[in-house]
């Protein structure tokens, strides 16, 4: 559906934005390229809103540029024709059906009739709606609504898809259902920006992220090599017992390099040197009351706890 | 739990300012808006614009109208400034064209003869025929506490008709009494005084096939409906802002003002297929000659239903949530509708309110249809009704398309 090509078809340059007199985003650097995945990360008020306002052409920078197919979207309708937006929200209208959908939301992006029928089939199938296609978007579950969503900002064929939180508030089956759609879409060539609190999804689908802090850029690469870059060889640790420690097995626990992280101590976690890791049970006393020793490389989620200071918001 | 449940509803609302406004401050509001519109419908209380045309140009028809003029609730038209009206025509044309609810013609010095026509005549529109009927009771209290004689004198003719010729001793005191009675009673009342013969009722268009008010109502019901419905529909644009549809539409290349011209498109022929639905009734049910005017009908009808979408989006616009929305369309329709006549003739209120009518399309809507149907009225006659109902539909129209392109792009 989208058109393939090398150069960067989203370009950020050195963009700073602030409401009123309360700055938002700090010299904002980042590009996309076709058929790659780029997700923004951050707490809530990190700015990846305005970014994304910014990218759609609602809001102005202050300074810099955002190009979207080198064109700058606050101006010039081909940079937002190239551009489809998914909501959070389910931005579809309940009583028609999945095919009166996608054919509205084609032509107010400027899909002409004649072109019409075929890419509402077409995104049909590269969307696979086909068994939803009659009803009416009101009707379906929410994993099939999250589908729709995306299929109404796919008809006219952008070349960048912009996803606010695609996968909230769905069950797993639903969630790879849509993991799968964009993996396809990207191998198509289209490129993705997405935010998400899913922070494992990201790990696999995202082929870079950007971590937002307090509108700044904290950290931005591709997910192995920014985990490579925090972390080196140092492996995440978690540690449950079944009851509060005793002075010993508190300070064992300490000597490892790990932290509790509730107040009777029975969750301790951290990173530790890889050696410490592979001998971690042997370390620790032989009674110790361990329901559960996990070991394993850190993730986006070790990241963002470095970067914030605390786990990741969880978004049902 | 339960009365955490109304201290959270409280704070709610106490917190959002626009429902606080529209849950204590409007209803006393429209019940001051109602008050004013319906008591006013006493007959005692309402004011009528009457012109006066003293043909009979005597000493006596010349106190008569000067009495009339003077009526607490009656309004002379055209007033002082202007001139009076020439003849009986002009006294016509003020009734049918609307600039009096009724006329007074006094045509002779009213006299004992009973042979004669009534010297007084009222002249109302027959499809307000309420108008006539306070303007005759009014020009009768006032030749009955005013001028008693002209009643005794016509009670004396009949008696002297039905008994035979009085005695020259009899016609003299007759005189006497009534010469007597005449000087002494400009002050009294005299409400035994039979007045029968002095004024007649004459209706305008009384002749018609269909019910007088079936023209008024059809209008009046059909522009409260438009609006009604053309605001209801509007609010889906709050509903599109909420779901994100919005969000999505905006990044795209057709942006945001297309879907609010769109709307309007869909409004302005939905109005118009509810303003065809009500008239096709009026013509099938009750007769009125549709298609005998359909040209000037269907522009009215588009302007009006044009008007309820425009406003009805502007409101939408200006509203930033369904609740809101609902609660001040509900009171903006009301209101215009009271003002404007769609819930009672204009004629029947204070004169104030009357003027004020003027800034509602419902009292534009009406006239044009009312005139278009009662009074046969032609494009030049329609004129000022279209372009003020053209400009409201244009002005909400571009500040609506102005709020969209605002939302739109933030900053």
């Amino acid at each position: 559906m989208s058109q393939a090509g090398n150069e960067a078809i989203l370009e950020i340059e050195s963009i700073a934005f602030a409401y009123r007199d309360k700055p938002v985003l700090h010299d904002i650097n980042l590009d996309l390229s076709p058929g790659r995945i780029l997700a923004l990360l951050g707490p809530n008020g990190a700015g990846k809103s305005t970014l994304i306002r910014c990218i759609c052409g609602r809001l102005k920078p202050d300074s810099g540029r955002v190009l979207v197919a080198g064109k700058n979207p606050l101006k010039n309708a081909e940079a937002r024709a190239a551009t489809g937006l998914v909501p959070q929200q389910i931005a579809l209208y309940p009583h028609l059906t999945v095919s009166e959908n996608l054919a509205a939301f084609a032509r107010l992006a400027g899909v002409d009739k004649k072109a019409l029928g075929p890419a509402v089939a077409e995104t049909i199938e590269v969307c696979d709606l086909r068994a939803v296609a009659a009803r009416p978007a009101g009707r379906l579950s929410g994993g099939w609504q999250r589908r729709v969503n995306i299929g109404c900002a796919m008809t006219h064929s952008p070349r960048l898809l912009i996803l606010d939180e695609p996968t909230v508030g769905i069950d797993p089956p639903a969630r790879e259902a849509i993991e799968s759609l964009l993996t396809r879409l990207s191998g198509n060539g289209l490129a993705v920006l997405m935010t998400s609190h899913d922070l494992t999804q990201l790990e696999i689908l995202a082929d870079s992220v950007a971590f937002l802090s307090e509108g700044r850029i904290a950290a931005t690469g591709a997910p192995s090599g920014l985990i490579r870059e925090f972390f080196g060889a140092r492996r995440d640790c978690r540690v449950s017992l079944a009851d509060s420690p005793g002075t010993e097995l508190a300070a064992s626990l300490g000597e490892l390099g790990l932290e509790s992280s509730d107040r009777a101590a029975r969750h301790w976690g951290g990173l530790v040197d890889e050696r410490s890791a592979r001998h971690m049970q042997s370390r620790l006393p032989e009674d110790a009351p361990i329901t559960e020793l996990r070991v394993r490389r850190p993730g986006l989620d070790s990241l963002w706890k470095h970067l914030y200071g605390r786990d990741p918001e969880r978004v049902a | 739990m339960i009365g955490t449940v109304a201290r959270v509803m409280w704070l709610a609302l106490l917190r959002d300012r626009g429902a606080l406004v529209l849950a204590f401050v409007l209803p006393p509001l429209m019940f001051l808006v109602f008050a004013e519109v319906f008591s006013g419908a006493g007959e005692s209380d309402l004011e009528m614009r009457v012109a006066v045309l003293d043909q009979a140009g005597t000493p006596l028809t010349g106190r008569i109208a000067g009495s009339i003029v003077k009526l607490d609730g009656i309004v002379a038209v055209p007033d002082a400034s202007g001139s009076g009206p020439l003849d009986v025509g002009d006294l016509e044309a003020l009734v049918r064209t609307g600039q009096a609810d009724a006329a007074v013609w006094l045509r002779a010095e009213p006299d004992g003869n009973l042979d004669a026509d009534p010297p007084v005549v009222v002249i109302g529109d027959a499809s307000r025929g309420l108008a006539a009927a306070v303007v005759t009771g009014r020009v009768q209290r006032v030749l009955q506490s005013q001028f008693p004689t002209l009643g005794v004198a016509r009670a004396a003719s009949l008696v002297d008709a039905l008994a035979g010729p009085y005695t020259e001793e009899q016609q003299d005191a007759l005189d006497l009494a009534l010469s007597e009675l005449d000087a002494e009673t400009l002050e009294q009342e005299s409400g035994d005084t039979s007045q029968d013969g002095l004024v007649a009722q004459r209706l305008l268009g009384g002749g018609r096939e269909i019910d007088d008010g079936v023209s008024y109502y059809a209008g009046a019901v059909a522009i409260l409906f438009l609006l009604f419905a053309a605001m209801q529909g509007a609010i889906s644009l709050i509903d599109e802002r909420t779901s994100g549809i919005v969000d999505r539409l905006v990044a795209g290349p057709g942006g945001y003002t297309v879907v609010v011209v769109g709307k309007g498109l869909f409004l302005t022929l939905q109005g118009l297929a509810q303003a065809t639905l009500i008239f096709a009734v009026a013509w099938w049910l009750y007769g009125m000659d549709w298609f005998g005017h359909f040209g000037l009908w269907l522009v009215t009808a588009f302007l009006a239903a044009a008007v309820a979408a425009w406003l009805g989006l502007l409101l939408a616009s200006l509203c930033s949530s369904r609740q809101q929305a609902q609660t001040a369309s509900a009171f903006v329709v009301l209101i215009l509708s009271a003002i404007g006549g769609s819930m009672m003739p204009r004629f029947l209120m204070p004169g104030w309110l009357r003027e004020l009518g003027w800034f509602t399309p419902n009292a534009w809507v009406i006239e044009s249809w009312h005139g278009i149907f009662w009074r046969g009225d032609g494009p030049a006659q329609l004129a000022t009704g279209w372009g003020v109902l053209l400009a409201t539909a244009l002005t909400a129209m571009v500040i609506s398309i102005w709020l969209a392109h605002r939302l739109a792009r933030e900053k």
